[in-house]
């Protein structure tokens, strides 16, 4: 297996040392035109290193900054490769950045050349290359569409192999240069500048090292017992570490395969016909595949839907602990095993989850309900907790001890502290070297002996020894009263439901929490049609009386709950309302990866807010927005308010963890 | 919007010309005196309100109905009527207003369908799967699997056709036209029915179907802001008869065309 | 209680004490169960494509039959006589395409099947005329086809197997194993397909209807063709062969009309339903149960799951 002891520091150096160690074996697949095309570590190498000097051929040198935009698709997984062979920096932007955001990165880091997957992308560099000077050249994948462009600054991925096929194959000496160019690397060479999509401010380069991400890949696949033979499904953002580190990184460390989907919209079929052995997706996905199951057992026939619930109530009860190996009754056992026959086996086979063996989550908290589901029917759901500072790995639960509410131990060589204010540090091998051009935003995150700060309150749970994340530490305010008013604790608890998409908690320095709610329509639209709700759109849905019922229930057993805790009793939810559009990145309301940016919103709801606290019943808000194709509008919507009941503070039993 | 004179300079001769049509079925006239060329490589609109005759003039260009006057010339060779397998041959493909879909098939079988005459191996030979007869047929999956990618239907691509939402369908059977490589595509209302962000997809295929195939594409359309910015040339049809024949902007002034759609004006500036 | 006992228990009791009578019944009613998914099959092929109810597909069986007969009794060879046959029916089929489908094309569903009865009547006069009215006798023996018995002896008892009738069987399924492959695989498999989901469609994509037609009902005359030669085998040929194609109706409703696996499947259900009962509840009903069975089955089915156990839900939206 490789180690950075054999001197194999760089991915590059990886890439080759494969390629002779395990040339055979399959290190990634497409599919293209309904057929899996796969490539050989040895055939990978070749392409990459034809792209490599097909790049030094035009231009590209050591130090220079390079971007790749687009979805998952092996050109740009080896282009990124091929520019680290020459000592140049991969710069991924998100693909569905609108052209400002892309902008303001490419020009920030100075970006020279790009590698993008389509027209599309193209159209939106074109559209602002006003705005960077530094660019020379785009290269894209896919031809689509742009037969008639000026070819002046845009060359074809192929061509750009060609060329370096050319020159291999001409120049003896090339091949050689090369492969000293790989060997000139090292691990404390800038391996990636990973732009975080930040939740306040502009977005900031993370710069990281191939030792941060080598050493955290490696420590990764030992945890978890990772090797060639896992299958991984490449779905997530290229620009997003967690993609970065599970589909490259980890993949050229551990020698497994990475496959990537023909579509986004075929990424659950393929799942299947790989058979995925490792998974990763944040809640909302997990979320997501639960509420389709539940709303489409609905819609079945009596005995299908009491087969089920009888099954997953078995589930419920049995699975986890079979999960996690321990003593089970004969009986309990029976009836699982019926169960997975019937019921937990083709569901997981539905999503392409049967060969799963582990299956992580993070990014925000999870129902303990879902995880409840998902633990019980098999699936070896487990948590970790990371930032793209840290190469991702700060805590993960170890196979065994996993929990609904916590986010495990702290990972191989990591070091995780609390300071006295709740703040969670950590340090590892994983840690960043810094913001790109912004030394005093490094200094305000990054300690001098190295610890950084994650900016989220939490505290390590003397029962169970991991590590759990209360909210983001500077938003845990207070209310005018002094009571601990933590947004994000009581937004996830509202989010647990499956008719709350997303939900918005304000209150600080205020004499009461309101929440501000996104319906999902998918769960509640299929409420809608079954109890004959006649809704034409999603603000109509949104302001309808029996909706807001419903969601009044949810708030209330939150609020209950809220009571039984002593120290979040008093930030109870006193009014509320359904807002009439979804939050959405767009309109800068989410990050990229669907976190909130809580002042933004604050700002641009404000007169909602206001609504709140003087007592109004409604509120007229109007917004400007962002449609897909980037033309902005405004829409217009009186929202009600209604008001709820608080209830008196009580402790409650401590919860028996599972 | 496009660049007018490239594009001028892009059309070529007409491909297919009516000349004074008339067709009648059980007592009603349906086209009187119809005479209209599309040129290759132009996207014809044919407009009109509803009744005009639009679709009995596309169903007389692909040959399910026979006119009782007139005569129509494709590719240069002139004849008094079309029969659907001469036209299916010619290189004339067609979508229709309700669908025509195979309901049972599977995307995947319904766009193969579309290579029906472009199979040539006997079927003996496809029977026992010999060399040449495989290789055919992996030949058409691979150019049926291009369209699939070109529509974005991969991920329906196993699910029976009935089953598949509207729009979809319409894409679908857009998918068997252009199975066939025709050399003039006739859809009837592909926009029908569906939504802003389906209308946009769907004049991005038409578009890119006339810009990287260069197929020839006559279709019959009721939004306008559809027929502006796709089409070349413009003909309205209105109770059977020719009334304008233009540039979609000429059309959209002609003061006919205006009093077809809306009636008499009432000294309202329209 | 006496009752209940007779109709669940006893028959299942005998069934177990005599495992070889089971077998045997089990057997027999398997070939009847292949060789009414066989004539199922006939009606199915031309339905799917044409739409066409074929009421005269019972009469291509026993048309078929005196033909291969006929000639050999002419002094034709046998196997020569086969192949004269198979052009028999494939100029059946262009001449029926040609004069009674192309005519009618446009004309209602209930037109066409009319005009299936006028070529029933047809075949009966015509098939009268030049081979006369007398049963004959198939000429199992001159194509080859086996005769007498294997016998088993074991499970208590023996059980003997007609070899005809395992002949039937092979040949059948090898003539569904044929079909089932020429309708995936081959082009002309997927153009029937096509026609049968939807005439304009077909003709949008430059099928020819024509030729369809022709080629169905071809293959529904070579079907007709085997049928009547494992009937005639087994029986004799005659014109009362015809009532065959009655109990296909029933196979039809179980397995759905345009099914074919559908046609197997409710072919092998009566077959083998049929004889069991008759074996085993037979006595308790008072015997006759083989002419009735299958009807009864139908009846249910019509009320319960109109479109049989394969067919296509056929929901008309207004």
């Amino acid at each position: 297996m490789p180690s950075t002891d054999l001197g194999l520091d760089t991915l590059p150096k990886l890439l080759i040392h494969n390629a002779s160690a395990i040339g055979g074996r399959p290190a990634m697949r497409h599919k293209d035109l309904g057929i899996w095309q796969a490539w050989t570590w040895a055939q990978m190498l070749e392409e990459v290193r034809a792209f490599s000097i097909g790049l030094a051929e035009r231009g590209l040198k050591r130090g220079d900054k390079f971007t790749i935009i687009g979805n998952n698709r092996p050109r740009l997984y080896w282009a990124m490769c091929a520019g680290q062979a020459l000592g140049a920096v991969p710069v991924p932007v998100y693909a569905d950045a609108v052209a400002d955001e892309m902008a303001f990165v490419l020009a920030h880091a100075e970006v020279t050349l790009a590698v993008v997957q389509d027209q599309e992308q193209v159209d939106k560099i074109i559209a602002v290359s006003d705005r960077l000077p530094h660019l020379g050249q785009v290269i894209y994948d896919e031809p689509r569409g742009l037969k008639d462009y000026d070819h002046s600054r845009l060359i074809a991925f192929e061509d750009v192999q060609g060329l370096g096929r050319k020159k291999l194959a001409s120049d003896p000496e090339c091949l050689r240069l090369w492969q000293a160019g790989v060997a000139v690397g090292k691990g404390s060479d800038l391996s990636v500048i990973l732009y975080t999509s930040g939740t306040t401010g502009r977005s900031k380069g993370v710069m990281l090292t191939y030792e941060n991400t080598i050493v955290s890949a490696r420590n990764a696949n030992g945890f978890d017992r990772l090797d060639q033979n896992e299958e991984v499904i490449a779905y997530l953002p290229l620009a997003w570490v967690g993609d970065y580190i599970f589909s490259y990184v980890q993949s050229y460390v551990a020698g497994y395969c990475v496959n990537c989907p023909e579509a986004p919209d075929t990424v659950v079929q393929d799942r299947r016909e790989i058979g995925t052995t490792y998974a990763f997706a944040p809640p909302r996905v997990y979320e997501n595949i639960l509420t389709l199951t539940t709303v489409r057992m609905a819609d079945a026939g009596a005995l299908k839907r009491k087969v089920f619930d009888f099954f997953i109530a078995v589930a419920a009860r049995w699975g986890q602990k079979i999960l996690d190996g321990e003593k089970v009754p004969l009986r309990a056992r029976l009836l699982y095993g019926i169960g997975n026959l019937l019921v937990y086996g083709p569901l997981m086979n539905q999503f392409g989850l049967s060969r799963v063996r582990v299956a992580y989550t993070a990014g925000e908290a999870i129902g303990p309900e879902i995880f409840r589901f998902w633990r019980g029917i098999g699936l070896n759901l487990k948590q970790l907790y990371g930032q793209t500072e840290a190469s991702v790995y700060v805590t993960a639960q170890p196979d065994g001890e996993i929990y609904s509410d916590t986010v495990g131990k702290a990972s191989p060589d990591v070091e995780v502290k609390i300071s006295d204010n709740g703040e969670v540090l950590y340090r590892s091998p994983g840690v960043f070297a810094g913001y790109y051009k912004d030394p005093d935003k490094t200094a305000e995150v990054l300690t001098p002996d190295g610890w950084v700060h994650t900016g989220d309150a939490g505290f390590f749970d003397p029962k169970s020894g991991q590590l759990k994340i209360i909210d983001r530490a500077k938003d845990v305010g207070r209310l005018s009263d002094g009571t601990v008013f933590a947004p994000k604790y009581i937004e996830n608890k509202l989010k647990f439901y499956p008719n709350i998409r997303e939900a918005v908690a304000v209150g600080a320095s205020r004499d009461f929490v309101c929440a501000m709610i996104n319906i999902d329509l998918t769960s509640v639209g299929s409420w809608a049609e079954r109890n004959n709700v006649v809704y034409g759109s999603y603000q109509e849905l949104a302001a309808n009386p029996q909706v807001y019922d419903m969601i009044a229930r949810h708030i209330d057993e939150v609020n209950r709950s809220l009571a039984e805790e002593e120290v979040m009793a008093g930030a109870q939810i006193r009014r509320f309302l359904i807002l009439h559009k979804e939050l959405d990145p767009d309109d800068g309301e989410l990050t990229r990866t669907q976190k909130l940016r809580r002042g933004h919103i604050i700002d641009r709801y404000g007169p909602l807010v206001e609504a709140f606290y003087n007592g109004a019943a409604t509120a007229e808000i109007s917004t400007e927005v962002t449609f897909e194709d980037g033309h902005k509008g405004v829409i217009a919507a009186r929202l009600a308010i209604r008001d709820m009941q608080a209830y008196p503070a009580r402790t409650a039993k401590l919860e028996r963890a599972a | 919007m496009r660049a007018p004179s490239s594009r001028e300079a892009a059309l070529g001769e007409a491909l297919l010309a009516v000349e004074d049509v008339s067709l009648a079925f059980g007592g009603v006239q349906a086209l009187t005196g119809v005479s209209f060329d599309i040129r290759k490589g132009e996207i014809r609109a044919i407009i009109g309100p509803n009744g005009a005759g639009k679709t009995s003039m596309l169903n007389v260009i692909n040959g399910f109905y026979q006119p009782q006057s007139g005569r129509i010339t494709f590719k240069g060779k002139e004849r008094a009527s079309m029969r659907p397998y001469a036209a299916a041959e010619g290189g004339i493909a067609r979508t229709f207003q309700n669908l025509a879909l195979f309901r049972g098939m599977t995307t995947l079988d319904n766009i193969l369908a579309g290579r029906a005459l472009k199979m040539r191996r006997g079927f003996f030979w496809q029977l026992i799967r010999y060399g040449p007869a495989l290789r055919e047929e992996v030949e058409h999956r691979q150019r049926v699997e291009e369209i699939i990618d070109f529509l974005e239907i991969a991920a329906i691509r196993k699910i029976p056709v009935g089953r598949l939402p509207y729009g979809l369908q319409k894409r679908v059977e857009l998918g068997r036209a252009l199975a066939m490589e025709p050399d003039l595509l006739l859809l009837d209302e592909p926009m029908a029915g569906m939504n802003l962000e389906e209308k946009e997809d769907m004049s991005r295929f038409i578009l890119d179907v006339n810009q990287q195939y260069g197929t020839t594409i006559a279709l019959i359309e009721h939004d306008m802001g559809v027929v502006m910015d796709l089409s070349d040339r413009v003909v309205v049809l209105d109770y059977g008869r020719k009334i304008a024949d233009a540039s979609p902007d000429d059309v959209k002034s002609d003061k006919n065309v205006i009093r077809a759609y809306l009636g008499e004006p009432h000294g309202v500036s329209v | 209680m006496d009752i209940l006992h007779q109709v669940f228990i006893d028959p299942f009791v005998q069934m177990g004490m005599a495992p070889d009578l089971l077998v045997q019944t089990l057997w027999d009613g398997l070939v009847g169960g292949v060789l009414y998914a066989l004539i199922a099959l006939g009606f199915v092929l031309i339905f799917k494509a044409s739409g066409v109810f074929n009421f005269a597909q019972g009469i291509m069986v026993v048309f078929a039959a005196l033909t291969l007969v006929g000639l050999n009794e002419q002094g034709v060879p046998a196997f020569v006589a086969l192949g004269l046959t198979v052009v028999v029916m494939f100029m059946l089929a262009f001449g029926v395409e040609r004069l009674v489908l192309r005519p009618l094309v446009n004309q209602s569903d209930i037109i066409l099947f009319m005009a299936t009865f006028g070529i029933t009547y047809f075949l009966i006069g015509f098939g009268q005329l030049v081979f006369g009215g007398n049963p004959k006798v198939m000429i199992a023996q001159q194509l080859y086809l086996p005769s007498g018995a294997i016998e088993f002896k074991g499970l208590g008892g023996f059980v003997s197997l007609q070899k005809i009738d395992i002949a039937a069987v092979i040949i059948a399924s090898v003539m569904v194993a044929v079909l089932a492959v020429f309708f995936q695989r081959t082009r002309i498999g997927r153009a029937l397909r096509a026609v049968a989901d939807s005439h304009q469609a077909a003709l949008s994509v430059g099928i020819s209807l024509e030729q369809i037609w022709v080629i169905v009902w071809f293959a529904a005359g070579i079907v007709a063709l085997a049928t009547g030669i494992m009937w005639g085998a087994r029986s004799e040929v005659s014109f009362s062969l015809q009532i065959i194609a009655l109990k296909a109706l029933p196979v039809l409703i179980l397995g759905g009309l345009t099914s074919i696996p559908g046609a197997i499947v409710g072919g092998l259900i009566i077959g083998i339903g049929e004889k069991l009962v008759e074996f085993y509840w037979g006595p308790l009903l008072g015997g006759g149960i083989e002419s009735w069975f299958a009807y009864v089955i139908a009846l249910g089915f019509l009320v319960f799951r109109p479109q049989g156990l394969f067919g296509e839900r056929l929901i008309e939206r207004i």
